[in-house]
């Protein structure tokens, strides 16, 4: 756990869908809200994912996928923290998750996700209340 | 990572490791400090190459594209990139790791840096962040600014060779006249040398640079297009041919120059602090008074409390 300083959190788009609107948007409400994000970009594999957030000590790392490839994503993005010795870092998702793969998920290590409809004041509430010193 | 352990891996050079400390170093943490003169004596070995410029000129496409050319030769590259904090909410978007993902995927250290409120164009903790990165045993290490204006000259404290980035449609020729930022470069980059107006830009900087007394060190203006690596060799040639320039001596005696600024400012720093602790809220705010009711004037003010 870093010491007590900013909220850092590490925005990524894995996959090959290009569908950022909502990425960017988490990103600026974050920022809004008081935190460092690095935002990414599109394309991104795991181990691009997993370097830059321990290159970047975040607390965090945010993944938006709305294609579908989370099966895949997910578990790998899990595995190469376990890996790296990183699990302290928690992963939270967005986009298109199907509600009834959700306790799977977070039975794995995926600590929260916010499907389409969920407000930005939730996610900074989920992430503030984590309590990073 | 208690700190014993910390160290022990800063001495293997772990990623982990040194990404934490520069944390602690952003947040001002005191163990930052103790660390830090635990492993002093490895810092300072990299070649610093700062690259600074106007928002949106390209700054990161071509560390990016730097970055990458330098670990094809052989070397070992950091890289810390600040972008501004909002003055507002206290957050940032960092977005410069946007633009490296060739350099990402080449291995190559990477650190977002927010500004967090400090001006001049890099966060306060600047050169002890490099002194962080260096633990990784680099050979070069890039700084990238935040996007500069004209007065964001900070960066030539810290870098051994400064590089400029420009881009054509910015302003006319007297812009490159005005002091600043463009003072500052050992090398001038003109960026999107495939647009219309970059010759003439690379020409309007001759001209400046022309104009004034001949130094020992003449910028030199390489044309790049950053985003498909044009021009590149030819700046790391520059940056090569600077280098030389400067040779063992002058390179050391900038050191020095820069390290004394530096210790000056950070004695007047602790020294400030303690003094204004000492000197408490209440006497300032009394002088205040004075001064605002025309009492006293400032200058005695100010000889009148440090007196005490």
């Amino acid at each position: 756990m870093a010491s007590k300083g900013k909220i850092r959190v590490l925005i990524a788009k894995p996959g090959l869908d290009g569908h950022d609107r909502g990425a960017k948007v988490i990103a600026r409400a974050l920022r809004d809200s008081g935190m460092e994000v690095i935002y990414t970009g599109l394309r991104q594999t795991p181990e691009d994912i997993v370097e830059a957030a321990i290159q970047e000590d975040v607390h965090f790392i945010g993944l938006s996928i709305l294609s579908g490839a989370h099966t895949h994503i997910f578990p790998r993005v899990i595995d190469l923290l376990k890996e790296k010795d990183a699990e302290d870092i928690k992963i939270i998702a967005g986009g298109i998750i199907p509600d009834e793969e959700i306790p799977k998920w977070n039975d794995m290590g995926i600590e929260a996700i916010f499907g389409p409809g969920s407000s930005t004041k939730d996610i900074i509430k989920y992430i503030d209340g984590k309590n990073i010193e | 990572m208690n700190k014993e352990r910390l160290i022990e891996k800063l001495s293997e050079a772990n990623v982990r490791a040194v990404a934490r400390l520069i944390t602690l170093i952003e947040n001002e943490d005191p163990l930052a400090e103790e660390i830090l003169k635990k492993v002093w004596n490895k810092t300072g070995k990299s070649y610093i190459i700062g690259i600074t410029g106007p928002p949106g000129a390209g700054k990161s496409t071509i560390v990016d594209s730097l970055a990458k050319f330098l670990v094809e030769k052989g070397n070992k590259v950091g890289v810390l990139a600040v972008d501004p904090t909002s003055p507002f909410s206290g957050g940032a978007v960092l977005g410069d790791r946007l633009r490296m993902t060739g350099a990402q995927s080449s291995g190559i250290f990477i650190r977002s840096v927010a500004s967090r409120g400090h001006l001049g164009g890099l966060a306060a903790t600047t050169r002890l962040l490099i002194n962080a990165v260096e633990l990784l045993g680099n050979d070069y290490t890039i700084v990238e600014t935040v996007g500069a204006g004209q007065g964001d000259v900070e960066i030539v404290q810290i870098s051994d060779t400064t590089i400029v980035v420009e881009v054509p449609g910015l302003g006319d020729e007297v812009q490159a006249q005005k002091a600043g930022i463009l003072e500052i470069g050992d090398i001038l980059v003109v960026n999107k040398s495939d647009r219309p107006g970059s010759d003439r830009l690379a020409r309007e900087l001759q001209m400046m640079l022309s104009l004034g007394d001949k130094k020992e060190w003449e910028s030199p203006i390489v044309p790049t297009t950053a985003t498909t690596g044009e021009g590149i060799d030819e700046l790391w040639s520059k940056i090569k041919k600077h280098q030389g320039y400067l040779g063992k001596e002058k390179f050391k005696n900038n050191r020095l120059e820069k390290l004394k600024y530096e210790l000056e400012n950070q004695i007047s720093q602790k020294l400030f602090t303690k003094k204004i602790v000492e000197i408490g809220d209440e006497e300032i705010s009394k002088t205040s008074k004075g001064i605002l009711n025309r009492k006293i004037d400032p200058f005695t003010a100010v000889d009148n409390i440090i007196k005490e």
